[in-house]
């Protein structure tokens, strides 16, 4: 299962006198079981980006290849996106409607068309992954949970749908340091258990570090870097220009090198800093 | 929170944007000849609370504002919407009743704009007629199915 | 999408009409349609449409942008045009079979497509000059006598610029919960109607839960900066009429004038 996109460019607005590239000629693949992240300035175009990757939006040039299907092609059935690639909005907690948590979860197998029994399985499996008690909240309202708890039933949600490739767009966006932990850490889980491609935009560049296989760097509706975390968090400078920073533990090395107090190159999570310190100041 | 005016005036505003958001949406059919507007849909809120009275004439004077239509139809329409939400308010113990007044009231008010003011051809009884059975589609087929689904946060109003 | 859609009718531009005071240009606007109807020949279309020919371009208001609005009732237009040429009896001025043209049928037609188009552009004049907040204020300035009655203006004065001021913030939470629900493959598309009502629930709670946390977040944000209701309060701009709004407000009058005196005597 891998993703290609080729000369992905969306005009936006189009025909009308303000219209603007949201997106210039965007190339890039994602390859089997990866997690990606997605970093950008407001403004950057990433949301558009995601858009296209499930069919919410058509570009003006380019194609989308998604596993064996060019989901770019026209009359594509959205029927056929929407089962492989998932996409869950920023504070999706939004989106619940459901009388119970239950069905509130079942309404997307019940549109892509999951037969019955299947569904309620698939209902116990996904609130296990996300943390939440069946037995407690299945017959609940949505709107009698707490915050995190929204969050964690809109996002089973999507997973209920049984997405080859995940997208979350600021999946930690107003959550307190314990629920934002436990948010990332169940994103691993489910990519252990779904072995699917998960691909998240994140304003938190230690997340970013943590979590991604690949970081890809938009700026203005263009694709500038693409790298590991290692290669893309060592361009401080690079990114500082566009507006971005290194994640706090690669950013205090940073200005201890520019101290002048020598530091190695490369250091992104706080572990790496953590030993480089300790290094360092163990030989004084 | 206390049922402060402010809260009250809040209410009320947030049910007109939404009653104009809905209308919007919907444009052009919600306007002129047509007036098929799912936001009538929302004249079963005063069912719940009496806020929703100003609330959904306050909406129908901003959709009529933001819109196309002439003069008249932000008079006459809102006023219609007025006595329509009154009367919801009036009825609403009783289920089947409340979405009652809006098909009325804007048939007899909207139906005789449409033929003196806007001249339409059509005979008088038959304006009346047409608006008549929008509004009841709109009222009784979503409106109903909407005060079911609200019944449950009716606490949230008070 | 829902987004596209251009709020209200407001042509930005610098103008006289612009900046004449919105409770004139409201009484203007409902003297002016009174005057239509008062109207009883082509003549007196001639008094009116010239007057409003006056107005359109001081205004500044491209005529294009003008005629535009006059799409929406170009159906309504052509049908009762229609029907008048076919329906009304009197001199026979074409015969086809069974269908007839007659001379009054014409009259009476093109007289009601002139009054309905000076109808809407009169109008629509108000709501192209004036920014809906300005058209509130002047509304409710209007209505305060109706205090006297406890007719609580001034809170339904609040509630429309509160409402205003929240539209594009409900439209945008809309269109997000739209994709959000197609996201999960909602259909808003395909379906009798039947089948794209209920497709609306996904929507409609949604949004009315959003809307209504706003409402609670935004009574509590003005309580905290005292707001107590209408009771002395002030404003920053006050309204002052100016000497171009005594102008319009007497050439109103005339024009009233004018217009009756023309039904009695020509």
């Amino acid at each position: 299962m891998s993703i290609q996109v080729r000369n992905l460019t969306h005009i936006y607005g189009k025909g009308q006198p303000d219209s603007q590239l949201a997106l210039e000629n965007i190339n890039f693949d994602i390859y089997d079981e990866e997690i990606v992240g997605i970093i950008g300035h407001t403004g950057s175009g990433k949301s558009t980006l995601l858009q296209h990757l499930n069919g919410l939006l058509k570009p003006e040039e380019g194609t989308i290849v998604v596993g064996n299907d060019e989901i770019t092609a026209p009359n594509f059935p959205m029927r056929n996106i929407r089962k492989k690639v998932g996409l869950v909005f920023q504070y999706p907690e939004y989106q619940l409607f459901e009388e119970t948590v239950a069905l509130d979860i079942a309404f997307g197998p019940k549109n892509l068309g999951m037969p019955e029994d299947e569904i309620w399985d698939r209902i116990k499996e996904v609130l296990e992954m996300v943390d939440l008690d069946y037995d407690e909240v299945a017959d609940k309202s949505p709107f009698e949970l707490s915050g995190g708890q929204k969050r964690r039933v809109a996002i089973a949600g999507v997973l209920a749908m049984k997405p080859q490739v995940l997208i979350l767009d600021e999946p930690t966006a107003g959550l307190d340091p314990k629920a934002h932990k436990s948010i990332l850490e169940m994103i691993q889980r489910v990519h252990e258990k779904e072995k699917n491609i998960i691909i998240f935009v994140s304003h938190n560049m230690e997340d970013i570090a943590n979590l991604s296989d690949k970081v890809m760097v938009m700026d203005c509706g263009k694709l500038v870097m693409v790298g590991t975390p290692k290669e893309i968090f060592a361009q401080r400078d690079r990114l500082n220009q566009i507006g971005l920073n290194v994640p706090p533990a690669a950013d205090l090395i940073y200005k201890l090198k520019d101290a002048g107090i020598p530091m190695a190159d490369g250091v992104v999570s706080m572990e790496e800093a953590e030993e480089e310190l300790y290094n360092y100041l163990r030989k004084k | 929170m206390k049922n402060t005016i402010t809260k009250k005036i809040a209410i009320g505003a947030l049910i007109a944007a939404v009653y104009a958001v809905l209308t919007i949406a919907i444009a052009p059919l919600s306007y002129g000849v047509m007036q098929l507007r799912i936001s009538e849909a929302m004249t079963v809120l005063p069912a719940f609370t009496p806020v929703a009275i100003p609330g959904l004439f306050v909406g129908c004077v901003i959709s009529n504002l933001l819109s196309p239509v002439g003069i008249m139809d932000i008079l006459l329409g809102s006023l219609a919407s007025l006595i329509a939400a009154y009367g919801s308010h009036l009825l609403r113990h009783n289920k089947w009743l409340v979405p009652l007044p809006p098909v009325v009231v804007n048939a007899f008010i909207v139906g005789p704009m449409l033929y003196f003011y806007y001249g339409v051809d059509v005979s008088l009884i038959g304006c009346i007629l047409w608006v008549g059975a929008g509004q009841a589609v709109v009222c009784y087929g979503l409106g109903l199915p909407l005060m079911k689904l609200l019944e449950k946060y009716r606490h949230l109003f008070d | 999408m829902i987004r596209d859609i251009t709020l209200g009718q407001y042509y930005a531009a610098e103008s006289v009409v612009h900046r004449v005071d919105p409770r004139v240009k409201i009484i203007a606007t409902l003297l002016f349609i009174a005057e239509l109807f008062i109207v009883d020949d082509f003549k007196g279309f001639i008094l009116c449409g010239g007057a409003m020919a006056l107005a359109v371009a001081a205004s500044k208001v491209p005529l294009g942008f003008i005629m535009r609005g006059l799409k929406p009732i170009l159906f309504i237009l052509m049908f009762t045009f229609v029907l008048n040429i076919f329906m009304i009896d009197g001199h026979i001025l074409v015969k086809l079979w069974f269908i007839k043209i007659t001379k009054e049928g014409l009259l009476t037609a093109a007289f009601m497509a002139i009054r309905l188009i000076l109808l809407i552009i009169g109008s629509s004049l108000l709501t192209f000059t004036t920014k809906p907040i300005i058209l509130t204020d002047g509304i409710e300035k209007l209505l305060a006598p109706l205090k006297a009655f406890k007719v609580p203006t001034h809170e339904i004065a609040m509630m429309m610029s509160i409402a205003l001021r929240f539209i594009p913030t409900l439209i945008e939470e809309t269109d997000k919960i739209m994709k959000a629900q197609q996201a999960r493959g909602a259909d808003f598309e395909s379906g009798n109607i039947m089948q794209r009502a209920k497709a609306l629930i996904p929507i409609l709670v949604p949004l009315f839960i959003s809307a209504f946390q706003i409402a609670q977040d935004l009574a509590m944000a003005m309580e905290a900066r005292c707001y107590r209701g209408g009771t002395g309060r002030t404003r920053m701009h006050a309204m002052k009429l100016m000497r171009r709004d005594y102008f319009v407000a007497i050439g109103l009058v005339l024009l009233l004038g004018l217009v009756i005196l023309e039904r009695i005597y020509l």
